[in-house]
């Protein structure tokens, strides 16, 4: 909202924001990110969606629109710059347990001890990378913190990491930083937490697990640079919960997730960054935030005809209200992501199928009732505004023309817009039929992909 | 070496700016650096780590030389004892009161937390400042113009109900004061709010001439033996309930004797401003006072009929004022009076609370009032959590 109304203002437009009472520190700060921290917003009390119409008369006459009016016509305040440590500022001393708990009282650690970033242990991590300590790799909403690689490292030495995971960190920030991605998001209520997928020789050069586990902590690759991402959310991004992150629930950052490139390449099966563009045997990171996930257990079965129903109804029943991503909001943009195990691929390519056909076979059987997918958008939720059908959106361009190909409620409709957005990732226990799905977050946390780049020494 | 790990006190803005950098513009332009050396001067942290030989000494200059005193020494706000005094509420650390104009800190629990503890309260008493902190940030108290007028008002707190003698605050010899720790660190830890919170600096931003001793607290409690009704069941609350009410206070006018002695006070104190923006005053009436005019039959209302009938002035000083021929737009009770006219708008602008120490030679206030929208706003004091049964 408060994006919207910077956009209108930077366009000359005066702009109020409505905001819901809950949400007005997350509104101010937000605000002052986007670099114009008198913008105005107008208070609506309690929530609207469990108000009755008569309720939100009420609230709104008797409170918004004086808000409204004062900023619309007061003239906001100046602005002042607000004053942070200096890059390299020694910020404490004290022993190891001090630093723990000065970090954790400031709000800079997620309430694990953190490994105290000193100088000599941050210059060791800024040794594994070219770039230079102070080169800036973007610019992160809400706090429009410019995220530099030495705050990478400092962070990377906080999280647990060891110096040479580096470059896969510097990568991680890139990725981050890269609109398409949309970290400004990230705060938001559904509070869905983002997956990193490791691909290329990085995998057994950093010891990432790939095997039995993929997805459990007890790896430090995997681990800590899982906890990096979070850390870096917060002490750069400016992502604190109570404050900008107003996740309802959320969850704690995910271990990442090494594809098992060997069985790829037995399979002949193209690795995720490939599928995203990059080219085979190059290192590369992929994220993209995922609402949550669940397992598919003993999926049964020699042939693909057993196999697939089983696996399209776990994408078809995750992908719930998410669909707002695959119409409407953003058209298009859910991914979803199967993790596949090792034997459960290799039966499907046996059967002589590429990873592109396992998709499409995907996209045919993953289908529910077209009323069913109406009632996510905006039935049971008013996620899409006005209560839109499928033919209405498909009318206005809001969805593909797959949505209303009859006028039957009950048709089947695909929960993603084409088969290749429907991601699969190989990993985990080699020898165990089970396979792991997730729901995607759309263009609310977009897959995007950046590749690893060694240090020339 | 001691380590003392403290909670900074001062106030943050909800965009992340911290207010003193404001202050130490103000306090420059005005030539009152010398006060308040180290205004500005801190790390922008939640929580700093003051290491001294003797920490509440070195705590208690820095604070000082920032400008985050009332002047007095003040108990270093340290996290157990931040801690200790959030624990006594539901709300949570973070959970954000309101700003506190004119700079508009946020006033989040920890932060009001912390200026409690330096205040002086126990942790008891945190419910009742939280409850006078959100009365005082109702935009019927005018923070802004009270914070910043060159009047010299400061908000009196009444508190009213059963948790007024559970907590020790004094209703009886000396409620005013010195002498009772709640009294005293409460309406305190309201001034601390108001100044590191809300930026109000005298001189710098507060442009109260002479100040006044009310603006280091000016916080009593309503005698439960009465004989009328309690003033939070006379606003429509629950005997059981228990209240914090804040009106603006210009002063304390000690009254010697009884209701008479009060309306020739109230005559002479006579505020312009009071007449203007309909101004709510309090009068505080010694037990032996309300309880000989009980007997006779007296009501409180009564009593505030008699006053607004008595405190009387003439229409021809009322002309001679220079509000008079500043401000346009008088009430018709003001303009249409012949002969004389009251003080006030009507019997109900007057608060009438029983308090003080029950003497033969009785002592009561009178606390004239300043400025507008009319002030008298009440709000209800959770129970502390786990400390009192």
């Amino acid at each position: 909202m408060l994006r919207a109304s910077a956009a209108a203002e930077e366009a000359g437009v005066p702009s109020v924001s409505l905001t819901c009472e809950g949400f007005i520190g997350q509104a101010a700060t937000t605000a002052t990110g986007l670099g114009l921290p008198s913008l105005p917003v107008a208070i609506v009390p309690g929530h609207v969606d469990v108000q009755t119409v008569d309720e939100l008369r009420a609230n709104v006459f008797g409170v918004t629109v004086e808000g409204v009016v004062q900023g619309l016509t007061a003239a906001p305040e100046k602005a002042s710059e607000l004053v942070e440590p200096e890059p390299g500022e020694v910020v404490f001393e004290g022993t190891p347990d001090e630093i723990n708990r000065f970090f954790y009282e400031n709000g800079w650690s997620d309430g694990l001890p953190i490994v105290p970033p000193t100088a000599a242990r941050v210059e060791a991590f800024l040794r594994h990378t070219d770039r230079d300590a102070d080169e800036e790799l973007g610019v992160l909403l809400p706090d429009r913190r410019s995220a530099t690689v030495r705050t990478v490292a400092i962070n990377g030495v906080m999280a647990g990491c060891r110096p040479e995971y580096m470059p896969v960190l510097v990568a991680l920030i890139e990725a981050m930083a890269d609109p398409r991605y949309g970290v400004e998001h990230s705060g938001n209520t559904p509070g869905a937490e983002t997956l990193i997928i490791v691909n290329g020789p990085i995998i057994r050069r950093l010891g990432f697990n790939y095997q039995q586990g993929a997805l459990r902590d007890g790896f430090q690759a995997n681990t800590s640079i899982g906890r990096f991402w979070r850390l870096y959310l917060r002490n750069v991004a400016g992502f604190l919960p109570h404050k900008t992150d107003k996740g309802t629930f959320g969850n704690t950052w995910r271990v990442v997730l090494a594809e098992n490139e060997d069985a790829l390449t037995r399979m002949d099966w193209t690795t995720i960054a490939q599928d995203q563009g990059r080219a085979p045997g190059e290192s590369a990171v992929t994220i993209s935030r995922f609402t949550g996930g669940t397992v598919l257990a003993s999926v049964f079965g020699t042939r693909p005809e057993q196999m697939i129903p089983y696996l399209a109804d776990g994408i078809a029943r995750l992908v719930a209200w998410e669909v707002i991503f695959t119409v409407g909001m953003s058209v298009g943009a859910q991914r979803p992501l199967l993790v596949l195990s090792p034997i459960l691929a290799q039966t499907l390519a046996r059967a002589g199928l590429s990873k592109q056909d396992v998709q499409r076979q995907l996209f045919e059987h993953a289908r529910i009732p077209a009323s069913r997918f109406e009632r996510y958008m905006s039935g049971w939720t008013n996620l899409l505004p006005g209560r839109p059908t499928l033919h209405a959106l498909v009318a206005r361009g809001r969805a593909a023309p797959v949505f209303a190909e009859s006028d039957d409620p009950e048709r089947l409709v695909p929960v993603v817009e084409k088969a290749e957005d429907i991601m699969i990732a190989v990993s985990g226990d080699p020898l165990r039929t089970n396979a792991y799905v997730f729901a995607h977050n759309g263009i609310l946390g977009y897959t995007t992909t950046k590749p690893v780049r060694l240090p020339a020494r | 070496m001691e380590a003392l790990w403290v909670v900074l006190p001062t106030g943050q803005r909800a965009s992340g700016e911290w207010i003193d950098d404001t202050l130490r513009r103000r306090a420059q332009e005005a030539g009152l650096l010398a006060r308040t050396p180290l205004a500005g001067k801190f790390p922008r942290h939640r929580v700093e780590v003051v290491r001294a030989a003797d920490g509440v000494e070195e705590v208690n200059a820095l604070f000082e030389a920032r400008g985050w005193t009332d002047g007095l020494p003040i108990t270093p706000p340290t996290l157990p004892r931040v801690e200790a005094m959030c624990a006594t509420t539901v709300r949570a650390p973070s959970d954000v009161l309101g700003e506190v104009e004119p700079l508009r800190g946020e006033a989040t629990v920890e932060k009001i937390a912390a200026n409690a503890v330096m205040a002086g309260c126990r942790p008891e008493y945190f419910p009742v400042v939280l409850a006078a902190v959100e009365a005082v940030l109702d935009p019927a108290f005018n923070m802004r113009g009270v914070q910043t007028t060159d009047e010299n008002v400061a908000p009196l707190l009444i508190v009213s109900g059963p948790l007024a003698a559970r907590l020790g605050i004094n209703a009886g010899f000396g409620a005013l004061g010195p002498g009772w720790r709640a009294n005293a660190a409460i309406g305190r830890a309201v001034r601390l709010v108001m100044l590191n919170l809300g930026g109000g600096w005298p001189g710098a931003v507060s442009l109260a001439g002479l100040g006044q001793p009310g603006r280091y607290t000016l916080c009593l409690a309503e005698r439960e033996d009465g004989p009328w009704p309690a003033l939070h069941v006379e606003l429509g609350y629950r005997p059981e309930q228990s209240t914090v009410t804040v009106l603006r206070a210009e002063t304390a006018i000690n009254v010697t004797g009884g209701l008479a002695e009060v309306a020739s006070v109230m005559a002479s104190a006579a505020s312009a401003f009071t007449m203007l923006y309909e101004g709510r005053v309090a009068v505080v009436v010694a037990p032996f006072v309300a309880r000989r005019l009980a007997d006779e039959g007296w009501s409180k209302d009564d009593v505030r009929r008699w006053l607004h009938a008595e405190a009387r002035v003439p229409v021809a000083a009322w002309q001679s004022w220079w509000l008079r021929a500043t401000a346009r737009q008088w009430p018709g009770w003001v303009t249409e009076a012949s002969g004389t006219l009251p003080v006030l708008r009507e019997p109900g602008d007057i608060t009438v609370v029983v308090a003080g120490a029950d003497l033969a030679i009785p002592q009561l206030a009178y606390f004239p009032s300043w400025g507008f929208p009319p002030c008298r706003i009440t709000r209800e004091i959770a129970a502390p959590i786990d400390l009192i049964g």
